[in-house]
């Protein structure tokens, strides 16, 4: 089974990143054949995704979200499989490049991040826990998503604004729903780590009742919650458009990847993955 | 024997031969050009005809019985209406598989004014049912349109010959996609009623099904703008604050020499709709918008410049993909030249016998099992026998008749017997 796990470490950023080729292909140079590869690639990275993350669960007897690694690579799974699924239900390609480009991004960074078998921690088999870092992390691929379509929403904007008919114009879905999905995509990523946070904090109450206010990724998390919150809200009062919202997704998503990389490397704390 | 290739002929002018002036005197509405179908196939030289006549061209195409079916073409369509028009240089002549190749590349937009443009290819279909109608398209020049009306709709499926707007009206309409979805009931203010504001207003209504609300200075234009666009909403010129507040595409296009649109404005109607992007296009000369509210949040305006670039952008993309479209033009000439040789008599008898042994080689498969093996020979040789005293006389009256070159017949025996291109 080790063999497995690790020849899937570098099977699967390079499998991603075959799709991640094809996708841009079909959207840079139009490329009808790339178009109707990519999917397929992309289901097949999935599958074979889905056998790594189970072999690493039966491997470790917990869920595999332990270290860095194993929980980017959630991640990277999570945002490959929503954008496979917003395809099948728009048939809209147009996106995949820059999906598929942040789901080879993550897994190239769990791949990079392999480290030691993680700590057989008692809490990881909590099915409450369980969760709490489910919430967590589908907090964060909403927010990836939501990012990546604030992204082209600003691309767009910028083009239509200045008059420039370039690449974007044109391939992409309307400004409008570039908008909609990325506040669609904010709203759920809000909720997920509403709860996320609360079922954390039932859990740090009761474990860590001295340090959870000095934990590094507990005070980003609560950061980032009041971020997006607030980017929610403004918009809710007319006070913010499309740009500013698009702007702070992509901030937010800088801040995820700062603190999934940095914050659990650099700093020593009770939470997460040292 | 027929001939390696059709003796077609192609006898016309375009925008590229002929000024306006000239094109609209020869130009033929759909009466006229039934009725100049009549009278050309009373001509002995004229076996089948098809006219093609749009604003950019008048094509006759005809299918010769006898030399001289040009002067006839010439004299009856073109000097008849205009006697300039036979003058040097104003017609064209093309003969054989390049009269076929010609109107393939009409029917894919080659040859149109501006490249592309996707109401030829109605125009090629209306007239090869009109020449269906009147009797005037036999075999020949029927397969012809259908092949031409082929390599049109390939052309527009295929490659991105039709993609993008080139004009003032479309490019207004692919800004609009490019901004909002479901354009159905959404909102356009048109500020002036003259000739460009109606090209925007039309491609806006007819195609995207937007709500047009209208303001003009002159009462005069602005009736003759309902007249033509009766669905539209007249306001008070002064009323345009508020026009543009509820519109989502705003098509500035008076001739004031001043601006009519300034920022403040602008900034004031976005102010009573923070959540909704506004579209301004402002096709005035001089403009009728002021530049800087460029910068207002939420607001992009784009002016003649800035259209004319999509405009060029959409050319360039559409010139990118000629190549593809001659190749599609040349594939569909192949199987109309194909077809055209299938129908001398050899290949055709060919054919026959060939589908005749199919079938009786199946059938025998069916039934053999139930004869004793040691006639089974005897069977086969009966068979065989049989087919080949049915098909003895049909194939020796084909080859007869290849001497006169009587394509209808040749085709209906095709048709009876489903005989088909060699290829299918």
């Amino acid at each position: 089974m080790d063999s497995f796990l690790l020849a899937a470490t570098v099977l699967l950023p390079l499998l991603y990143l075959t799709a991640t080729i094809a996708y841009g292909q079909s959207f840079f140079a139009e490329s009808p054949r790339a178009g109707m590869l990519a999917p397929w690639v992309l289901r097949g990275a999935l599958l074979l995704h889905a056998a790594y993350l189970a072999a690493l669960w039966a491997r470790y007897q917990q869920l595999p979200a332990a270290s860095v690694s194993q929980a980017t690579s959630l991640m990277s799974f999570a945002l490959g499989l929503v954008y496979l699924v917003v395809e099948w239900r728009t048939r809209e390609r147009s996106t995949g490049v820059w999906l598929v480009g942040l789901v080879l991004f993550f897994q190239l960074l769990a791949s990079l991040l392999v480290g030691p078998p993680p700590p057989d921690r008692a809490l990881f088999h909590e099915p409450l826990f369980a969760l709490h870092v489910s919430f967590a992390l589908l907090g964060y691929v909403a927010f990836a998503v939501a990012a990546v379509y604030g992204f082209l929403f600003l691309r767009l904007y910028r083009d239509l604004k200045a008059g420039r008919f370039g690449t974007f114009f044109g391939r992409l879905p309307p400004l409008a729903v570039l908008e909609r999905m990325m506040v669609w995509a904010l709203t759920l990523g809000f909720l997920a780590m509403t709860a996320g946070v609360t079922l954390g904090m039932v859990f740090v109450r009761r474990i860590y009742p001295d340090q959870w206010l000095t934990d590094p990724k507990i005070l980003t998390s609560i950061a980032l919650w009041l971020l997006y919150g607030l980017a929610l809200l403004l918009r809710h009062l007319h006070q913010w458009q499309g740009r500013q919202t698009a702007v702070v997704s992509l901030a937010g998503l800088g801040t995820i990847i700062a603190s999934l990389v940095t914050v659990n490397l650099l700093f020593t704390g009770f939470h997460g993955f040292r | 024997m027929a001939s390696a290739e059709p003796d077609l002929l192609l006898v016309g002018l375009d925008h590229r031969s002929a000024p306006v002036e000239l094109r609209e005197q020869v130009s033929l509405a759909e009466e006229q050009a039934a009725d100049a179908l009549v009278h050309l196939l009373a001509r002995e030289e004229i076996h089948e005809a098809l006219v093609v006549s749009t604003c950019n061209r008048t094509e006759v195409y005809v299918d010769p019985r006898a030399p001289g079916a040009e002067e006839v073409v010439v004299d009856q369509v073109f000097r008849a209406r205009a006697p300039e028009a036979a003058e040097p240089g104003r017609l064209f002549v093309r003969n054989g598989p390049e009269a076929a190749r010609h109107l393939l590349r009409v029917a894919s937009g080659l040859e149109s004014m501006v490249l592309g443009e996707p109401e030829i290819l109605g125009q090629v279909r209306q007239a090869g049912a009109l020449a269906e109608r009147v009797g005037a398209a036999g075999p020949v020049l029927g397969k012809l349109s259908r092949a031409a009306l082929a390599a049109g709709k390939r052309a527009r499926a295929e490659t991105a010959i039709g993609e993008g707007a080139v004009s003032l009206g479309y490019a207004t309409l692919e800004l609009t996609r490019n901004i909002f979805d479901r354009l159905e009931g959404r909102r356009a203010f048109l500020l002036g009623a003259g000739e460009i504001a109606r090209s925007a207003a039309k491609a806006l209504t007819e195609r995207a099904g937007l709500q047009i609300t209208v303001t003009n200075r002159g009462e005069e234009r602005l009736k003759e703008f309902l007249a033509d666009f009766p669905q539209a909403r007249p306001v008070p010129f002064e009323a345009r604050g508020s026009g543009t507040a509820e519109a989502d595409v705003v098509i500035a296009a008076t001739g004031a020499g001043e601006a009519i649109l300034t920022a403040t404005d602008l900034r004031s109607a976005m102010r009573r709709r923070p959540d909704r992007p506004l579209l301004v296009v402002d096709l005035g000369v001089p403009r009728n918008v002021e530049p800087g509210a460029r910068r207002v949040e939420n607001l992009f305006l784009h002016d003649l410049d800035s259209l004319d670039g999509l405009i060029q952008k959409n050319l360039r993309r559409r010139r990118e993909e000629v190549p593809k479209v001659e190749e599609i033009v040349a594939g569909e000439l192949e199987r109309f030249l194909r077809w055209w040789r299938g129908l001398e008599a050899e290949p055709l008898v060919a054919r026959l016998q060939k589908q005749a042994e199919a079938i009786r080689q199946r059938e025998l498969a069916a039934v053999l099992e139930r004869f004793p093996a040691e006639l089974h020979e005897e069977v086969e040789h009966l068979t065989r026998s049989l087919v080949r005293k049915i098909l003895h006389h049909p194939s020796t009256r084909l080859r007869a008749q290849d001497e006169e070159r009587t394509l209808p017949q040749l085709e209906l025996v095709r048709e009876l017997f489903q005989l088909g291109d060699e290829e299918e």
